[in-house]
């Protein structure tokens, strides 16, 4: 090759190298892993799930039944906080103090006042989605749950996080690896962050029972995901 | 570094300037990846679970049945419709046409609102406006000097609406409604009535022990068909006790293509037939009136005495339709039909109170005579559907007031002053009564697609509901009309109220009965009529309804455009069929644009020799030669706006083939029934030609044995055969069973080295491929059946899976390519690019000269991905994204695929399906599915983007939705639980679907059948669907075309 076609090409094909790895490094298939953007309500997880005890499934209630794993209608905060308002009194949750997140939610749903209910020009609140795996992937939220996959597993300590962000990378490698590896049932109660509790000698409890589980194999072919 | 300072080579610094600046640019731009938002319910509706469908049982209108349909609806929008297995008339089967009602819920050119034309311009206004107008336009009517003279033209359907609606003209003073189906037989509904006191008995193909038609298209849109193609396909599956059908007239229709006998008579010589069989006439009398070979008739005859009871139905469409129905009235008494195969006591409601076109006719004259105040149009298009002839525009126009109540912007709608559309029958209330006893309920499946915006009145206005409020408005009426709406109407009538209509709805059905309308016989217009012989012109012209189109109203559906003529294989066009020993006569070529003259008008189309056509006879199809009256600019879909109307019934029908009515004289028979075969016509070369988009690749196997067939006299014989010849042993000795667990003994990957990935599964432990892993997939072997004994060809199943698995319609003229591009609807389908997971082959058997005279057998194969057990397809992938999966399926992988398309060349099924365009892609021009078509668009299912290799999944979503639920619900999958769509719709039944390697499910047993074949079988694919012989019942004495 000539000297000057030499300085042509091979820049040239260095270029485009280094423009395919930085292109696929930004590519869709890549992994949107620690994003936590601003929600239009901040919406606190530690509040509602670890003081208040309440269930994933309360307000993510499809996630048992559906690909979906459902999001919670407007009502199903107003059902509550239809009497827990803007001036929050002084409890175990915290002092006497205002809060704003309430006041965005009344503004959504259009509550005139506590106890006034959801107003006629109530809008849905337009959540930022954080979680998202490709169109052409079909991902059965019923199937893992009901397997006994923790949804911490997947979505990290979601009870502790002030705003949610995405905990784990979602790409194919991450999910085809848990599938050939198997779910240890153990794994999943510590990804959930609680320990095994101990009990009476001799009195069995559901999560002792869970942590001497075996191993849950799942399938790996393309076709169960990819149709 | 270069000293040249001529050439201008890229330096190396600005090179490393530019790369730099490159990577920063592309980095820059990468960073943030839009997942959008997540909009939650208000209130989250009951027992809805989101991502789960919800069915809602409602009624279809697409045609005058009434057959029941279950909508699937997710999130609030229906998807898919499949038919009502509890329903009397369709049994959960379902028609290509009436899976297209979705097309019409989505289409795009649909009124979003009412329209009102203000000296020419088309403006929106709102409804409460609407109503308004149409109160004062009542008021102004009732007063005027034309009282009385009001006509609501409306399209024909059973159940309450049409008493709601006589009882509302009459309150204002008008006379009863007509109500208008231009797809039913005037004729045999007449001769019914004289004979039976009903307008439809029920017909039995099962009890006939022969059945013969005289130009009855009871498969195509004669009728109810989808009731009729079931018990007929029930009839031929009895096999060799099945009973021949013999077929009467100048054009072999789908119907007759399903017939083992033509009987190719000259038009209207069918009375001299028909007579001579009821003993009213002498055979030979028929024989020189029809053309027919007198041994021909003769044998007829004599079949037709032996076999009792007979079912024999009159089709005819020629002036005298009356006559020949009444003749084979006489025929099937004869022969002991009555209470057999024809059944008077449990009636088809479908076709009573129903006007005829002599009674249109009638209404015309008035309306130009300046006798009307106002007329109304719903769900027909009288401008379309009368010929040119009538005059229709001309005498509408002279009426002051003109309403239209229809959806979509059709050539009649284009001549009103307002257009006040109704609801999709999908977002309707309402009900039918499809058989004598049995109320079918019809209830909205969703919201409105385009919400009604009055701001005083708080329900989703139909044109039930905008009748009861304009009633309200008038003084004198309202006290008449107490309900808030029709829904309330509606329950205040049903016997137990609003909580037993509650209990019935999610079955959609209640007993009951609905007052029968009393028909005012409206005065129709005096019977013109006509002899065809006596016309000026070499052929015959026949024009018939499409069987897709129907008298044109599924024209702007693209499903129905796409979907290829069960007899032609034409799509996205218009035709001329020619006999092909009068072509070569003639030196017509397939293709050639003919040009077809009557004394009536003119018509250029291309084409198409087909041996099911009379030699002195042509036939053009009826449905496509839509047309905008004024001039709008050609459709862009890149520019398009929503408020621009496609006048000319919408931007897929608009300017497509030509309208056969233009050539059509007007008149009506004895019976007041349009005569559509009624002139001849004058053929002429132009000398041009073109492609046809059709998705024939031959009309003929070429000893190829893709379609196999046996006589009914050789099913017993031992297995091998026609001739007894042993069957073929394959090569290696190699079994032809569907083995448990295995999916062929030579599918590499499905078995060994890959089934073992990890060292764990290494050696004997195979993983998941393995019979007893408890993830179940190996043990499963997913296979289909197809039957052609039954299979009529009609299609359904095509539109079935259209709909279920997003496959794009690619016909439509904008679809071709971006650049150097043809402006021609099916120019895709005309260049092979065609897209149709499932389609119909034809195949013609015997007559190879294609001489007339000489009867031909039609096979119907539907040809799908054979999911192959040793697939051609699989190895040759460069990127792995087809190959086996452990439960038979082959997959195709969409995200994998780059497009080599060598999974196709490869492929001798040719079932592969690729996106040349972006069909899938909603920022292209190319894109198939413009709002809201999309909303129909199944979650469960990718849409593919450009250069995407797709094929029939065995529709894996079902499975793997079924395996789900199973799970969910702790335990098996139950044998024949659920099945593919094509399946699911398939009105003949042919299809079945499952487990072959469980004896439990149907398919295991029908894939052992005798009558089993693989196509291809010699190139070892062992493919997983299995075709059972078509049964063929030559006349005792005759030969059957060989396989």
């Amino acid at each position: 090759m000539t000297q000057r076609r030499k300085w042509t090409a091979i820049p040239g094909l260095l270029a485009l190298a280094i423009g395919a790895a930085m292109l696929s490094a930004y590519s869709g298939a890549s992994s949107s892993q620690h994003r936590s953007p601003v929600q239009p309500i901040n919406f606190p997880h530690p509040v509602h799930v670890q003081k208040l005890g309440m269930n994933c499934l309360y307000c993510h209630n499809a996630a048992n039944k559906s690909m979906d794993p459902g999001l919670p209608a407007v009502a199903t905060c107003i059902g509550c906080h239809n009497m827990i308002g803007p001036e929050r009194p002084a409890s175990d949750l915290g002092p006497k103090r205002h809060s704003v997140e309430i006041e965005k939610l009344y503004k959504f749903a259009d509550v005139a006042g506590m106890g006034a209910g959801m107003g006629p020009n109530a809008k849905p609140i337009p959540w930022v989605r954080i979680h998202k795996v490709p169109e052409y992937v079909h991902f059965p939220h019923t199937r893992h749950v009901n397997a006994g996959v923790t949804c911490q597993t997947c979505h990290g300590q979601i009870q502790k996080m002030d705003r949610v962000y995405q905990y784990a990378t979602l790409n194919m490698g991450w999910c085809v690896s848990c599938h050939l590896n198997g779910y240890s049932p153990k794994e999943g109660l510590e990804a959930a962050g609680y320990a095994p509790q101990e009990s009476a000698p001799g009195v069995a409890n559901a999560t002792t029972a869970i942590a001497t589980g075996e191993r849950k194999k799942a399938r790996y072919d393309c076709a169960n995901c990819h149709y | 570094m270069s000293q040249d300072t001529k050439k201008t080579g890229v330096k190396r610094r600005e090179f490393l300037k530019v790369l730099g600046a490159t990577s920063a640019a592309v980095a820059a731009a990468g960073c943030s990846e839009d997942t959008g938002k997540l909009i939650p319910y208000l209130v989250s509706p009951d027992q809805t679970v989101p991502g789960v469908s919800s069915y809602y049982a409602t009624t279809c209108r697409e045609c005058s049945a009434a057959c029941g349909l279950i909508a699937e609806t997710r999130d609030g929008r229906a998807i898919k419709l499949e038919g009502n297995p509890d329903h009397p008339l369709n049994r959960g089967a379902l028609c290509a046409r009436g899976q297209s009602a979705l097309q019409g819920l989505y289409n795009p050119d649909r009124f979003r609102s009412p329209m009102l034309n203000d000296g020419g311009t088309w403006k929106p206004i709102t409804w409460d406006d609407a109503i308004v107008r149409l109160s004062q336009g009542m008021t102004q009517a009732r007063g005027g000097s034309r009282a009385g003279g009001g006509v609501f033209i409306n399209q024909h359907e059973s159940g309450s609406f049409p008493r709601l609606l006589d009882g509302w003209l009459a309150a204002f003073g008008m006379p009863p409604h007509l109500s208008v189906d231009f797809e039913a037989d005037a004729a045999a509904i007449e001769a019914n009535r004289r004979t039976y006191g009903v307008a439809w008995p029920a017909l039995s193909f099962t009890d006939a022990k022969l059945i013969i038609s005289f130009g009855a298209d009871f498969l195509d849109s004669w009728g109810a068909s989808v009731p009729q193609q079931l018990d007929f396909a029930d009839a031929r599956a009895k096999l060799d006790g099945a009973p021949r059908f013999i077929y009467i007239g100048p054009r072999r229709s789908l119907t007759g293509l399903n017939a083992d006998e033509w009987i190719a008579c000259k038009p209207g010589s069918e009375l001299s037939i028909a007579n001579a069989l009821a003993g009213k006439g002498s055979l030979q009398q028929a024989a020189t009136d029809s053309g027919v070979d007198l041994a021909a008739l003769q044998s007829l005859a004599n079949e037709l005495a032996a076999a009792k009871p007979a079912l024999v139905l009159s089709g005819v469409t020629g002036e005298n339709a009356l006559d020949v129905a009444l003749a084979v009235a006489a025929i099937n008494q004869a022969s002991g039909a009555v209470g057999v195969t024809i059944k008077p006591a449990q009636p088809l409601t479908a076709f009573e109170g129903m006007a005829n076109t002599g009674q249109l006719l009638g209404a015309v004259e008035r309306m130009r005579g300046g006798q009307v105040g106002i007329a109304f149009v719903r769900g027909v298009n009288p401008a379309y559907h009368l010929p040119k002839a009538a005059n229709f525009a001309e005498a509408f126009l002279k009426v002051p007031f003109r309403v239209s109540f229809s959806s979509f912007p059709d050539e009649t709608t284009e001549l009103c002053n307002l257009v006040i559309p109704d609801l999709h029958p999908l977002e309707s209330w309402g009900d039918a009564e499809p058989v004598r006893g049995t109320i079918a309920l019809q209830q909205p499946v969703m919201d409105p697609v385009f919400r009604t915006n009055s701001k005083t009145i708080p329900v989703a206005l139909g044109t039930a509901d905008v009748l009861i409020q304009v009633a309200k408005k008038d003084a004198a009426v309202a006290a008449k009309y107490p309900a808030a709406d029709y829904r309330s109407t509606l329950i205040a009538a049903f016997p137990g109220g609003a909580q037993a209509l509650g209990a019935a709805l999610p079955k959609g059905l209640a007993a009951g009965t609905r007052p029968p309308r009393t028909l005012a016989g409206a005065p129709a217009a005096a019977p013109r009529a006509m002899s065809i012989d006596g016309a000026q012109g070499d052929f015959f012209l026949i024009t018939f309804p499409s069987p897709l189109l129907g008298d044109g109203r599924g024209a702007n559906k693209p499903w129905l455009q796409e979907l290829p003529d069960p007899v032609t294989k034409i799509c996205w066009s218009s035709w001329v069929e020619i006999h092909p020993e009068t072509a070569q006569r003639l030196g017509i070529d397939r293709g050639d644009i003919l040009e077809v003259k009557t004394t009536n008008g003119t018509v250029r189309a291309p084409a198409f020799p087909y041996l099911g056509v009379h030699k002195d006879a042509i036939a053009i199809p009826l449905g496509q030669g839509h047309r905008a009256a004024n001039a709008i600019p050609t459709f862009n879909p890149m520019t398009h706006t929503a408020g621009e109307i496609q006048w000319g019934y919408g931007r897929y029908a608009r300017n497509l083939g030509i309208n056969a009515f233009d050539l059509l004289p007007v008149g009506t028979h004895a019976a007041g029934g349009f005569i559509w075969t009624a002139t001849k016509a004058t053929v002429t070369k132009t000398g041009d030609h073109e492609t046809l988009p059709s998705t024939e690749g031959s009309a003929r196997q070429h000893g190829r044995g893709i379609a196999q067939a046996i006589n009914s006299a050789d099913l017993n014989k031992p297995a091998g055969g026609e001739s007894g010849e042993p069957k073929e042993a394959l090569p290696g000795d190699a079994s032809h069973e569907f083995l448990p667990g295995l999916r062929s003994p030579v599918a590499a990957d499905a078995q060994g080295e890959l089934g073992a990935p990890t060292a764990a599964d290494q050696g004997k432990n195979k993983g998941m491929y393995r019979d007893d892993d408890i993830r179940g997939m190996a043990k499963r072997r997913w296979a289909m059946t197809v039957d052609l004994a039954r299979c009529t060809g009609c299609s359904a199943c095509i539109t079935a899976c259209n709909a279920e698995n997003n496959v794009p319609t690619v016909g439509a003229f904008w679809q071709n390519a971006t650049i150097f591009a043809d402006q021609k609807p099916g120019l895709n389908i005309a260049r092979g690019r065609e897209m149709s997971w499932i389609r119909l082959e034809r195949y013609f058997e015997g007559n190879p000269d294609g001489k007339f005279g000489q009867d031909f057998e039609t096979r119907f194969v539907p040809m799908l991905c054979q999911h192959c057990g040793n697939a051609p397809c699989e190895p040759v992938c460069p990127v792995y994204a087809t190959y086996h999966a452990p439960d038979g399926l082959n997959v195709q992988v969409y995200n994998r695929c780059v497009g080599t398309r060598y999974c196709s060349n490869n492929c001798p099924y040719k079932v592969r399906y690729f996106n040349w365009f972006g069909y899938g892609e909603s920022d292209r021009k190319q894109y198939a599915f413009p709002e809201p078509l999309n909303w129909q668009l199944n979650p469960d299912v990718t849409v593919r983007g450009k250069g995407v290799m797709e094929k029939c999944s065995f529709c894996v979503q079902r499975i793997r939705e079924a395996e789900n639920r199973a799970t969910l619900e702790h335990r098996e999958l139950q044998p024949d639980e659920f099945t593919v769509a094509c399946a699911q719709g398939c009105p003949s039944r042919a299809i079945t679907f499952g487990d072959a390697a469980d004896p439990n499910w149907t398919v295991a047993q029908l894939a052992h059948d005798k009558r089993a074949y693989h196509v291809f079988e010699e190139l070892n694919t062992y493919t997983a669907v299995v075709y059972l012989k078509k049964v063929n019942h030559p006349a005792a004495g005759a030969t059957a075309p060989r396989a």
